[in-house]
């Protein structure tokens, strides 16, 4: 019914698809698969005409389809559910599921009996609990994300999108709407369903389409797949068995720095427990979206710790903001720059010495030379290309900019750092030099704890990485064990920690 | 290059209109130009730029006091009160007005943060409470007199030309270039009034910070409405309104950013000398302009000027 052939589609410099294709007929269930920045995600907004490819061809029922806009892409029949929901938090489940789509009486009034009498049966199929006139901002995330689907339901559409919507959802809700998804199917409706998780694949869908770096590698049938195969063409290695569990607790030389004991934070980390040694870099994995950030925010105490205990140089942390961390020697660098780290409108030199103006006694006198030494010391030893001191810190470059925050955070020498996926955007050179930067600090006894996107760098520069899968360790490779295969098996679920429950 | 050279000195462009300003007035009418003016004009700008103190540093950590002119009249009445015309009660009077600025600003700060109103909203409403007050326990007519000896500190001429508020400056303009350029608390504020969120990340108490701006202001607010009690020798309820207005639109037009992270005392106290000597001109008898008159040019500058200032950023960015 639904055909993409060799969708292009370019941001800048970055290709996000090229040459991509996907096809889906009326009553299946196609799954749309691939890592993080594979395409799936862009390929699902093209055909919800809020991304325009910049070259190939859509065909509906083997005629040109036009997709510029939502309502395009509504008219044509799809309905989409997105990860990142398109509900308004500040109206009503009614309201945001009859927005654009309401029961007119004459003289264009909306039909509110009718309406009522639609949401009513809506919530009814989907088990919803609500009250139809709360406010969605007062729902939780999986019941919104439950109205999420409901809304593109109550559409009727000839073809379904779901964008991850299962991330946020409960077991027993995973269950009601696959349900939902099979009475559609046999209603003759095509879905395409984008999923991290493999075993939903194989309980629900019918094919299969993976995607790897913007290009579509393979179509087939679920039931001729394995879970390895599908790694495989998602990632272009074969995974490795998972070694035994007993690994995970490899025994390690030197005094322990931080010791985590089944940490959570809702609603991302569920039960983590890690321990890192002093002079350690210890890296954390994942797939987005798995709790890594807040881990690494509860370690400094900016999110809210909901159980588990946190032990820091053999003492209990409790910590009610990230100016405690900082009193207790902790470092943070966030790869969000613009948001979480930079201060665009100040100088070089205060956003060097940020941390060190942080940690402090607030009437306490400070000489515009010694800031000026520790900003020229900073610039000199982590070679940060700047103009002048006195410069805004937005005429640096990403890769500076990124190495200044670092650098920020070194220079005051603490006991443990944190990086939140430091070099997200920055290019390769400077990528390097900070490694070595990183490699140099725990070799004088840094401790550091780092997450990143990209598994490369974490194989590279971890002497231990722990792979999160929703919220717990799936996986901890080390020595031997440090292999891309089995760091993107456990990315997938199927680490050593999932063993038993994790097997297909 | 225009523009660095403003951004590098802020002061710059109100202190040349002042001049030019004044300039006008004198051609219109030469009478204007005496000593006597001149006086007036430094004591009134040395006035605002005291109230204006507290407030550069609340807008540049990010939020705004509008209890500056409220705080100042209370603290005028309590001054006259206290004083009751005689010498020797300096200091429960200063006592007084300290704890009531110190309770106002933590209660600004803290309703600031707590509540998550935007400051504008909150200190209004503070700053209605507090005016209210001033008429509920003054009986709507405040007795008393600053003593003769606060009143001279405050008005008589030094060598016979200079006026003796100019003293007052040496302690607080050099107090406020070290709470701004020299503690670490300055610091903070920069930062925090430019990015909230990486000054959290970064270990900077936002709330702490942003409460003491507060409290800070309410000081600097309560101090300069001691000293214009003695200005005026006595106090009346919501004598000194206008310095909420006042100090804003100094501080505004001195190169502080609304949104914060940028901004000097230097241009703060040209933003006030600036809108002295407009207010001095707008009044100059020879142009004969009426009370209404007055205040649609007076706002008419004002927007005038802010324009100026939004154009000199955006072309920056």
């Amino acid at each position: 019914m639904l055909e993409m052939r060799a969708i292009d589609k370019r941001f800048d410099a970055v290709v996000a698809l090229k040459g991509a294709r996907l096809n889906s007929s009326p009553g299946e269930i196609r799954a749309l698969l691939g890592s993080n920045g594979s395409g799936k995600s862009t390929m699902i907004k093209v055909l919800a005409g809020l991304v325009a490819p910049n070259g190939g061809l859509i065909l509906l029922d083997g005629k040109r389809a036009a997709i510029h806009s939502g309502v395009d892409s509504r008219k044509l029949g799809i309905a989409t559910a997105f990860q990142d929901l398109s509900l308004i938090p500040t109206m009503s489940v009614t309201e945001n599921i009859l927005l654009g789509n309401e029961p007119l009486r004459a003289g264009g009034f909306v039909d509110k009996k009718k309406a009522r009498q639609t949401i009513r049966e809506l919530l009814d199929r989907f088990h919803i609990d609500c009250d139809p006139e709360a406010y969605v901002q007062t729902l939780t995330p999986s019941t919104q994300t439950m109205l999420e689907v409901a809304k593109a339901v109550s559409l009727n559409p000839r073809m379904l999108l779901l964008d991850e919507v299962t991330a946020a959802l409960h077991y027993d809700e995973i269950q009601v709407l696959f349900q939902i998804l099979r009475e559609l199917k046999a209603q003759g409706l095509a879905i395409v369903y984008v999923t991290h998780r493999m075993k939903e694949v194989f309980e629900i869908c019918d094919t299969a389409t993976i995607m790897r770096s913007g290009e579509t590698v393979i179509d087939a049938p679920v039931p001729e797949l394995t879970l390895d195969d599908i790694v495989y063409y998602m990632t272009g290695q074969r995974p490795e068995v998972a070694a035994s569990a007993s690994e995970m607790d490899v025994a390690q030389e030197g005094e322990t720095v931080v010791d985590v004991r089944d940490l959570e934070v809702y609603p991302k980390v569920w039960g983590i427990s890690l321990k890192a040694y002093k002079g350690e870099i210890v890296g954390i994995g994942g797939l987005q979206g798995q709790g890594q950030p807040e881990f690494i925010r509860a370690l400094l105490g900016a999110e809210k710790v909901a159980t588990g205990s946190i032990d820091f140089c053999g003492r209990k942390l409790s910590l009610k903001s990230p100016a405690d961390a900082v009193r207790m020697e902790i470092g943070f660098v966030s790869g969000e720059r613009g948001r979480e780290a930079m201060f665009p409108l100040r100088t070089v030199q205060e956003n060097i010495t940020a941390g060190k103006v942080a940690k402090g006694n607030v009437g306490e006198y400070m000489t515009p030379k010694s800031l000026r030494a520790f900003a020229n010391q900073a610039v000199d030893k982590y070679n940060i290309k700047i103009g002048e001191l006195r410069d805004p810190a937005s005429s640096l470059s990403g890769g500076n900019q990124q190495k200044l925050v670092i650098a920020r955070w070194i220079a005051m020498n603490p006991v443990l750092l944190l990086l939140d996926d430091p070099t997200r955007g920055v290019d390769v050179h400077s990528r390097r030099e900070i490694h070595k930067i990183l490699r140099q600090c725990t070799d004088e006894g840094m401790t550091v704890i780092i997450s990143s996107s990209d598994n490369e760098e974490l194989l590279d520069i971890s002497d231990r990485i722990y792979v999160f899968y929703e919220g717990s360790v799936s996986d901890v490779l080390s020595g031997e064990g440090k292999t891309a295969d089995r760091l993107v098996a456990a990315m997938m679920g199927m680490g050593a920690a999932n063993q038993k429950g994790g097997d297909q | 290059m225009g523009n660095n050279i403003m951004r590098r000195w802020p002061a710059l462009m109100p202190v040349a209109i002042s001049v030019l300003l004044y300039a006008f007035t004198v051609i219109v009418q030469p009478s204007a130009l005496n000593w006597t003016a001149v006086t007036s004009i430094v004591m009134l700008t040395l006035l605002l730029s005291f109230a204006s103190a507290g407030q550069t540093l609340v807008l540049i950590g990010g939020g705004m006091d509008f209890t500056v002119g409220a705080v100042m009249s209370a603290s005028a009445i309590l001054t006259a009160a206290i004083m009751n015309s005689q010498d020797g009660r300096f200091l429960p009077a200063f006592g007084a007005v300290m704890v009531m600025s110190v309770a106002i600003g933590l209660l600004n700060g803290v309703c600031t943060v707590k509540i998550g109103l935007p400051p504008l909203i909150v200190t209004m409403a503070i700053s209605n409470v507090v005016s209210r007050l001033q008429y509920i326990l003054t009986q709507g007519s405040p007795l008393g007199y600053a003593s003769p000896a606060f009143i001279r500190t405050v008005t008589s001429q030094l060598f016979g030309v200079v006026p003796s508020l100019t003293l007052y400056a040496l302690v607080l303009f050099p107090l406020m270039f070290y709470i701004l350029n020299r503690s670490r608390l300055g610091h903070q504020v920069y930062l925090v009034g430019n990015n909230p969120v990486a000054a959290r990340l970064n270990g900077i108490g936002v709330n702490k910070v942003v409460i003491l701006t507060y409290v800070i202001s309410a000081v600097f607010s309560g101090f300069t409405g001691m000293l214009g009690a003695a200005y005026m020798q006595s106090a009346k309820c919501q004598m000194f309104d206008e310095y909420a207005y006042n100090s804003l639109i100094a501080v505004i037009v001195g190169g502080t950013a609304l949104t914060g992270g940028v901004g000097t005392y230097t241009g703060t106290i040209a933003g006030a000398l600036l809108m002295v000597v407009l207010n001095n001109t707008l009044t100059t008898p020879a142009l004969q302009l009426t009370p209404p008159m007055r205040n649609i040019l007076l706002g008419l500058v004002m927007v005038l000027l802010l324009i100026l200032y939004n154009r000199g950023k955006a072309v920056r960015q």
